[in-house]
């Protein structure tokens, strides 16, 4: 009860201290009920969500074959079950410690459910649609460009000139073109240079363009982190003996990616934004489809609806995402009070 | 610095070379052939034409006719898959060899048919069209020279921007264009009143008309700003391809000109089989004679065309008759002998 008065007390003391505060917390309040009850009127009376719930395995799914439907269902119920896992941090210290090693296996598992072998039956790349080809967009390009990305860091700090000059051309390059022109270049050029009959396939093509743009990035990033090591942790190594290799491995690297790791979540975090621009250029994932059943003259014009929904999705996605970032963190500056 | 730029010149010649060379030699008919299936581009995004149905496949006309190309190339309409493409990227699709053909309301004109243009070659027409525009009835427009000052909702990357500017300026009525991305977007911008009408071609505003909550409250003027014949298309300078893709959609019309459906199919080829003095329903069916062998496909793919997908009347019935769910009176698009533009030459 106390605690509930101290609260009203500490909110009094925010928000209502004089009579501008007042006037102003009074207004935007009022704005945010009225805006919060109008959706709420709107989502629960005038919307006709039939759109959404009647085209739901499309939404998840895009078109994969009816009977197969549990390889993307399963795939995507493990992203789930590996976020609950890494947020909730389990207290097995050999779960936690493979917990890294699931996240790193997540995205060639999902490449080999969806497009089978082994015992699967095979499914075309044109059949893998909306959220499972988002999140597939998302993963796989990501886990190709984190050691392409610290490669090339690595690789501007190089005293080789060669390396160094053809790593910051490439980063300077790739950072002065904007990602649609790279993802045009990707689906409309690369073909063009092909022979006839070798086709790499739309997604894949997708996934190089996204990995070849995002690694840029991380590059910067990661030399972020590298420059904030202080010289003396390599002379450290030097004098322990150790060959520049087993430096660069186990001393700088892991150091550099935990000053980088915030930066590298915003990266992750707006490559999952990005691949919506796949719609564009004709790939079905989450707005692709989205776009593909409004024109169905059944859910002509339910726009809001579909697009609610999308919001919805990118928004789970995007704050999953920022939670295990930040548990990330936090295990790690534990380490480091451990040190 | 001379050296480097040798170096480029020879860098850039063996990738034309690799172009040309894949470009040059065979036809695409061959690559369909041996790959057992075609890629067909289509835009997935109009009512009617293409969309995703909720079982998740392709639906419309546009995806019927690339249906019976396959019928007619591999025997079968299920070989066939459908690349969704954005109208600024079909025709690069098509010149790289991303998709074997397009069929995707794409209009036939001299600038996308010419080889210093879009280099295509086109089917037979099989839809046609014309720009119009759409107005809220409550705003008592009745014909283009009262939405002068006004402002109108336009795809953009199309030819319906390029006439409704030509409208205008050859009236000097002055406008305001609001460009979208793509009709759905457009309708969007229309319903919730950017604008004081949209325009697009009839077929796509009839479509889109049907699905709003009160159709009633909207007419389509009596003005027509453009044809707009809609076909299929090839890369230029495939003659085998092109040739096979014509004669499919003659094929289409012919069935319907003869009453063959997709229901009296068999007894029309039973007839035709006990009958020796049928002669031209027997070549049309492919019971005699090489016409499916001189276009490089079986002989029978008119019979595979038709059980597949029906007659051209069929296919139109199917998804923009006056039950379906895209009513658009069928007016052009019928068949010559019923007052419409649909012909085709004798299978001779």
């Amino acid at each position: 009860m106390k605690n509930r008065y101290s609260q009203i007390k500490n909110l009094k003391r925010v928000a209502f201290s004089n009579t501008v505060d007042s006037i102003v917390s009074l207004i935007i309040i009022s704005i945010g009920i009225t805006t919060l009850l109008t959706l709420s009127k709107w989502m629960i009376f005038s919307a006709n969500w039939s759109v959404v719930s009647i085209n739901l395995p499309l939404f998840l799914f895009g078109s994969f074959p009816n009977d197969q439907l549990w390889r993307p269902g399963l795939w995507i119920s493990l992203f789930a079950i590996f976020s609950l896992i890494t947020i909730l941090g389990p207290q097995w210290s050999w779960l936690r410690k493979s917990l890294l090693l699931l996240w790193i296996s997540y995205g060639p598992l999902g490449v080999f459910l969806l497009a089978g072998g082994i015992g699967l039956s095979s499914v075309e790349s044109q059949n893998w649609g909306g959220l499972t080809l988002t999140i597939l967009l998302t993963s796989c390009s990501a886990i190709f460009s984190l050691p392409l990305g610290i490669a090339l860091a690595l690789g501007r700090q190089s005293t080789l000139p060669i390396v160094k000059n053809l790593s910051s051309i490439y980063i300077d390059v790739m950072r002065s073109i904007p990602l649609i022109a790279v993802l045009f270049f990707g689906q409309l050029l690369i073909p063009l240079f092909l022979p006839v009959g070798l086709e790499i396939d739309r997604v894949s093509r997708a996934i190089i363009a996204f990995t070849l743009f995002v690694s840029a990035y991380i590059a910067e990033d990661v030399r972020g982190g590298l420059q904030s090591i202080s010289r003396t942790q390599k002379e450290a190594g030097e004098v322990l003996g150790l060959h520049p290799f087993q430096i660069t491995c186990l001393i700088i690297l892991p150091q550099a990616l935990r000053v980088a790791l915030p930066s590298l979540t915003n990266q992750a975090v707006g490559l999952l934004q990005n691949t919506s621009l796949m719609a564009i250029l004709g790939l079905v994932e989450l707005l692709g489809v989205g776009r593909s059943v409004l024109a169905n003259p059944e859910f002509i014009g339910r726009y809001i609806e579909v697009y609610l929904l999308l919001a919805a999705i990118y928004w789970i996605l995007g704050t999953l995402m920022a939670l295990i970032a930040r548990h990330l963190e936090q295990q790690l500056t534990l380490e480091k009070k451990d040190l | 610095m001379r050296r480097i730029f040798t170096g480029i010149l020879t860098f850039s010649m063996l990738l034309t070379g690799c172009v040309n060379s894949s470009v040059g030699t065979q036809s695409r008919l061959e690559l369909i052939k041996r790959r057992d299936s075609l890629i067909c581009g289509v835009s997935g995004k109009i009512p009617g034409f293409s969309f995703l149905n909720r079982n998740g496949t392709y639906q419309g006309l546009d995806v019927d006719i690339c249906k019976a190309f396959a019928a007619a190339f591999l025997g079968s309409s299920q070989k066939v898959q459908f690349r969704p493409l954005t109208a600024p990227e079909r025709f690069t699709a098509i010149r790289t060899g991303e998709i074997d053909l397009l069929s995707r309301n794409t209009t036939f004109n001299l600038s996308r048919d010419s080889s210093k243009g879009n280099g295509l070659i086109f089917a037979p027409i099989i839809f046609h069209d014309g720009q119009g525009l759409m107005v809220r009835k409550s705003r008592k427009i009745n014909n283009i020279e009262e939405l002068a000052q006004k402002s109108i909702c336009v795809g953009s990357g199309t030819t319906t921007e390029q006439n409704i500017n030509d409208a205008f300026e050859s009236k000097s009525l002055p406008y305001t264009p609001i460009k979208y991305q793509d009709l759905n977007q457009v309708v969007a911008g229309y319903l919730q009143g950017r604008c004081a009408a949209m325009t697009s071609d009839r077929s796509q505003l009839a479509a889109a008309k049907s699905g709003f909550k009160n159709p009633k409250a909207h007419i389509i003027l009596d003005d027509v700003l453009s044809k707009e014949p809609l076909a299929p298309a090839a890369a230029e300078g495939d003659q085998l391809l092109s040739d096979a893709m014509r004669w499919v959609v003659f094929a289409l019309f012919t069935a319907e000109e003869k009453g063959i459906t997709q229901s009296n199919i068999n007894e029309k080829l039973e007839i035709a089989r006990s009958n020796p003095q049928m002669k031209p329903l027997r070549r049309f069916l492919g019971i005699e004679g090489d016409l499916g062998e001189k276009l490089g496909i079986p002989n029978d793919f008119v019979v595979k065309v038709i059980t597949s997908t029906g007659n051209y009347g069929e296919i139109y019935n199917r998804h923009l008759g006056p039950n379906s769910k895209v009513p658009i009176p069928r007016g052009l698009n019928k068949i010559y002998t019923e007052g419409g533009l649909h012909f085709a030459p004798p299978f001779n």
